[in-house]
């Protein structure tokens, strides 16, 4: 019998393996690498931008890994040969470009491959990764890239530029003009005008129609719901820090907190009967899917939604977009998200971090960087090449010409490990909002006593 | 002669030194080093980590989400092991002397052999409530008062991301069971047939009996299963609504990546070990010592 146990506990072992496989025990090793990866980057700095240009590019050799996600990028980048044209100015250098399914696929095997010191020479982040990755990455100030940037420098930690974005994105809500038109609604400048508008539309096509939806949200993913739960709370007080600032409080979803009282609007907003008959069913290929053929009337999703759209329907004369009106009245100032994306970073993994600086320079210079911002729907985020909106995602700036924006902070240190250690996610409460029984305030209540037990034990103040 | 003893003793040494390097080497070891870090605070990334103790055990046994998630691996079992003895019926079915039994086969194993991420993910439509193939099919059937929320009502979700695990698991556990049922001697079976057993007795008294090491080995399997269940509720449901239909592997995996809590995430790994063989000596204990023996009796 003891053999028995002895067998199963083995099998069950092998079973629990594959966790085990992530770890390693050699982590302390990479602050050592850290150190030379940042220490070689600093011997050959001097090498880049000065002297001959020329001969300089065909010093640097070597091999890059470039890893990425987006599958705009990787095609545009297979269409274009991008490894045999910054081979034309970089004879010895070697890329290989890893695509990963999708962003949280990205940040998995970024953290196990982090630990293991094996982390790609080049690797993008998000506002919310960069704090997490910030021990990784080297210092990108002095390229130009960087200086030329419109948004690198605000994302700066501890002075240090780690990651240059890609895009500048921005948060819109799609709309049908047509479908508005004949349902005699305009488009909302305030949050009551918002919810009053989404209800008429499903009222109007809602009788002839159980399927229709007046705000397409795929819920069933949870994170489709961050216009509204990630966005929201930083919108209502104009302050792009608000998860930095929650976290020096003890009890930041209190009553009359920003993040209280964004939470409430969209509690109030998720509670209307405008998102069709089960929006917890659905995810966002679907919801998406079915805005294109009109079965929704609203889509709120970032820049990059638009290309899905389009893509789902022959017909986009008839769409539009408005900026998600988070105010209270007219007399309160719109405001607006903005946020870098796509930060892409030297790893202090690089065995050839001057080639891998070297690449970040030519991604984003005229032999690269400008054909890539026309092919995408993004905004550009280098002051140097400037790029005119898709009208279709001008027309929100056309209809708010005195928009504030606000720049988007994704949360640093002490917001993370916060949000890890009582694992919050507002996305997950955000599809909770859907659900039977569902009560905000008791929530955010256990929220602050969380909130404020996970800061004494992590001694933050 | 020499040689060849020599060369005998290298093979035999070989040979068990090879596998035990590769057994310490990844399953050992790991086993060891996730128990360690159990015990730890470790992120994931960072190059440093502190010992603390049980926190971590103790943090594990106050988390009501999680045994929530524990609770939801409970219908994947129980509606498995209910299933079981189906799946033996039709093992014994497409055993005997059925016409096109090869055909069947291959469309009881075909859903075992498809990548469980696109089931899960044309189940996700197929129980969509827009434009779903499930709910026109009752449409058709006239049996429209049975349209439910498939995958957002809390009360029934996880009991269908169970039929879709049972679609997708029971042609391997009825291809394990046909396995052991042709391995069984035909003489004996025959004899029985002779001395004029029914089809029943042939099943209870000399199949069952017979085929006891694979009806062990699916019931181990089933354990282990339904405790480690990631990817249909993973992509079907993302766990939710809120931890409805999360599992205990998804919470894990959640705690280890996306909370970056490696340590608490290893402290359930172990917790999923030790359930795995506390749950299947219970089982082996109730079938062997209880079940079995009063059938023989």
């Amino acid at each position: 019998m003891k053999k028995h146990v002895l067998a199963l506990g083995l099998c069950a072992a092998m079973a629990a393996g594959s966790l085990a496989g992530c770890s390693s025990d050699k982590a302390p090793a990479s602050g050592d690498t850290a150190a030379s990866a940042e220490d070689s980057a600093k011997d050959t700095a001097s090498g880049a931008g000065s002297g001959d240009e020329g001969a300089a590019a065909e010093e640097l050799e070597g091999s890059l890994v470039f890893a990425i996600w987006d599958n705009n990028l990787m095609d545009y980048i297979d269409e274009n040969d991008m490894v045999g044209k910054f081979q034309e100015k970089y004879p010895n250098a070697e890329i290989e470009v890893e695509k990963i399914k999708d962003d949280s696929e990205y940040w998995n095997a970024m953290k196990m491959r982090t630990s293991a010191n094996q982390l790609p020479d080049v690797m993008f982040n998000k506002p919310f990764t960069l704090s997490r990755f910030k021990d990784y990455l080297l210092d990108l100030s002095d390229l130009d890239a960087a200086k030329n940037n419109e948004l690198a420098a605000g994302y700066a930690i501890d002075g240090k530029i780690l990651g240059v974005p890609m895009t500048a994105g921005y948060e819109y809500v799609f709309y049908w003009k047509d479908m508005f038109e004949e349902a005699g609604v305009e488009v909302p400048t305030t949050w009551e005008d918002f919810k009053t508008v989404a209800q008429t539309l499903q009222d109007y096509y809602g009788k002839d129609n159980p399927d229709f939806m007046a705000v397409a949200l795929g819920a069933k993913d949870e994170w489709p719901d961050y216009p509204y739960m990630e966005f929201m709370p930083a919108l209502q007080g104009g302050n792009g820090q608000n998860w930095n600032d929650m976290a020096k409080t003890d009890a930041p979803f209190a009553e009359g907190t920003d993040i209280q009282k964004a939470y409430q609007k969209v509690y109030d907003l998720f509670s209307m009967d405008v998102f069709g008959k089960d929006p917890l069913g659905m995810g966002n290929d679907q919801v998406t899917s079915l805005f294109a053929q009109k079965q929704a009337a609203i889509l709120a999703l970032g820049d990059w939604g638009l290309q899905n759209i389009q893509n789902g329907t022959d017909d986009y004369s008839q769409l539009g977009t408005f900026y998600l009106p988070v105010r209270d009245s007219e007399s309160d100032p719109f405001r607006v998200i903005v946020q870098g994306d796509s930060f892409m970073g030297v790893t202090t993994h690089s065995k050839n971090p001057e080639l891998a600086k070297a690449f970040v320079e030519w991604f984003y210079s005229e032999d690269w960087y400008p054909g890539y911002i026309n092919y995408v729907t993004s905004a550009s985020s280098m002051t140097s090449f400037p790029k005119e909106k898709d009208p279709i995602l001008a027309e929100s700036d056309a209809q708010q010409p005195d928009m504030e924006l606000v720049m988007y902070d994704g949360g640093g240190d002490d917001f993370q490990a916060i949000q890890n250690e009582i694992a919050f996610d507002y996305k997950k409460l955000g599809a909770q909002m859907f659900t039977d029984g569902f009560d905000l305030t008791t929530e955010l209540n256990a929220l602050n006593e969380k909130w404020a037990a996970a800061r004494a034990k992590l001694g933050i103040q | 002669m020499k040689s060849l003893e020599k060369q005998k003793r290298i093979f035999i040494v070989v040979s068990l030194v090879v596998p035990m390097a590769l057994l310490v080497g990844f399953v050992v070891f790991p086993a060891v080093d996730l128990i360690r870090m159990s015990f730890t605070d470790w992120d994931g990334y960072s190059a440093s980590w502190n010992w603390i103790k049980l926190d971590n055990y103790i943090s594990m046994f106050r988390n009501e989400n999680l045994w929530l998630s524990l609770k939801n691996n409970a219908v994947y079992f129980f509606g498995h092991l209910i299933f079981i003895p189906v799946e033996l019926m039709f093992a014994v079915l497409l055993t005997s002397k059925l016409r096109a039994a090869k055909f069947y086969k291959t469309m009881v194993f075909m859903p075992y052999i498809i990548n469980g991420v696109a089931i899960a993910y044309a189940f996700s439509y197929f129980f969509s409530p827009v434009n779903g193939a499930f709910n026109a099919v009752l449409s058709v059937l006239h049996l429209d008062f049975l349209i439910r929320n498939w995958l957002s009502d809390e009360k029934i979700v996880n009991e269908v991301l169970t039929f879709v695990s049972l679609w997708r698991f029971s042609g391997y556990h009825v291809i394990l069971f046909m396995a052991a049922l042709q391995s069984l001697p035909q003489d004996v079976q025959e004899a029985a047939q002779v001395d004029g057993a029914t089809t029943w007795q042939l099943f209870k008294y000399i199949q069952i009996p017979a085929i006891m090491l694979m009806v062990d080995f699916v019931l181990f399997d089933n354990i282990r299963g339904a405790l480690q269940v990631f990817d249909i509720p993973f992509v079907m449901t993302s766990g939710g609504p809120g931890y409805a239909s999360s599992t205990f592997t998804l919470y894990t995996i959640d705690t280890a990546f996306k909370y970056s809590n490696f340590g608490l995430a290893s402290t359930m790994a172990v917790a999923i070990m030790v359930m795995i063989v506390v749950i299947y000596v219970v089982q082996n204990k109730i079938i062997h010592g209880v079940v079995l023996r009063r059938d023989k009796e």
